[in-house]
């Protein structure tokens, strides 16, 4: 682990084509506003088609509810793009930290719950008209979709206080670890 | 001229309290709580807005309305922890004119959301029909105002000149 996470730091920290912006007045803050706008778009379109999976609205059609997911996963593609600006400007602060440990694996299971839904659950929720429950099987993936990622961005958010840091000398900072 | 009130109120146990606990569940969580809470209030509000702008025409317009109480728990949510976070850092975001921006950009996006309410939803026969141009004008400012106030509210962590009187 040790040995994959100091050629993931090497690797990533060799890409320089962004950095001269990220490391600019503006670029850091300009990415981190849309990431959060990225944010809104996946949790505001993602998570109404899922609480209309578990219950919600009932009156709506599946597949009509359907079509605002391509703006859920606008709102993923300008966050994984923005992401990658972050982790490649300063690798050391998310390869050492055990918040984006826990995001990437939240982001992981998140992704097999989309496999799972689209290979098994949608062919059937589809067809469902107005007024008709999902499944329990669609239902739980609903329920699962809103709590992993409403976990990403936990983990997300929690990402400044696990900051691994050098401490040379120095007391370790607020809830951060130091990296040996 | 405002450095006695924020010096009172940096003292006052609740702000010393978001400002120098060291659990998980003090600064963290309630900036997490904020976090989820914009997901839901700008996220759902964008979902609506997409819906009259056009997008999923098939959803039934009114059973919007059920996701009504999910994004004013979303903007509660972060009302609450939004004033708890000031206490901690009164003279962070009272000195910078970014936090009285986003303010604005708030006000606009519940005006926006007011007025899309009365305007889009007081029409029962609009679930499979075209939103007139005013509802839909609407749900453009209500897009641009939520997207101004993620902005100004990031840009919080960036811009201020002055952390604590104290």
């Amino acid at each position: 682990m040790h040995e994959f996470q100091a050629w993931l730091w090497s690797t990533l920290g060799s890409i320089h084509i962004v950095r001269p912006f990220m490391t600019s007045a503006w670029g850091w803050p300009i990415c981190e506003s849309l990431h959060f706008v990225g944010l809104s778009m996946l949790i505001g379109c993602v998570g109404t088609f899922d609480l209309r999976l578990v219950g919600m609205a009932k009156r709506v059609p599946i597949a009509a509810m359907h079509r605002l997911i391509p703006w859920g996963i606008a709102g993923y593609v300008i966050n994984v793009i923005t992401g990658s600006m972050f982790l490649v400007t300063t690798p050391d602060q998310y390869i050492y930290n055990p918040s984006f440990h826990f995001k990437i694996l939240f982001m992981i299971i998140a992704g097999i719950n989309v496999a799972v839904f689209y290979l098994a659950a949608f062919g059937q929720v589809k067809t469902l008209g107005s007024g008709v429950q999902a499944p329990l099987f669609a239902r739980v993936i609903g329920g699962a979709s809103l709590f992993l990622w409403t976990g990403v961005i936990v983990f997300g958010r929690m990402l400044t206080f696990y900051r691994p840091n050098p401490c040379n000398g120095e007391p370790e900072g607020f809830l951060s670890v130091c990296l040996k | 001229m405002l450095d006695p009130f924020f010096i009172w109120l940096e003292t006052t146990a609740l702000s010393v309290w978001v400002r120098e606990a060291t659990e998980v569940y003090a600064f963290p969580s309630i900036l997490s709580l904020h976090t989820i809470g914009m997901g839901f209030v700008a996220g759902m509000s964008a979902a609506m807005n997409l819906r009259i702008l056009g997008v999923a025409a098939f959803v039934p317009l009114m059973e919007f309305k059920r996701f009504f109480p999910v994004l004013w728990a979303g903007f509660w949510l972060n009302a609450v922890s939004g004033v708890v976070l000031l206490i901690g850092y009164p003279t962070k975001a009272l000195t910078n004119p970014m936090f009285y921006l986003k303010l604005v950009f708030i006000g606009l996006g519940i005006l926006c959301l007011r007025s899309i309410r009365k305007s889009v939803f007081s029409d029962e026969d609009l679930d499979f029909q075209a939103v007139p141009r005013r509802g839909r004008l609407w749900a453009g400012a209500s897009l641009a105002c939520w997207t101004g106030a993620i902005f100004a509210g990031r840009l919080l962590a960036y811009t201020y000149s002055k952390l604590t009187t104290i």
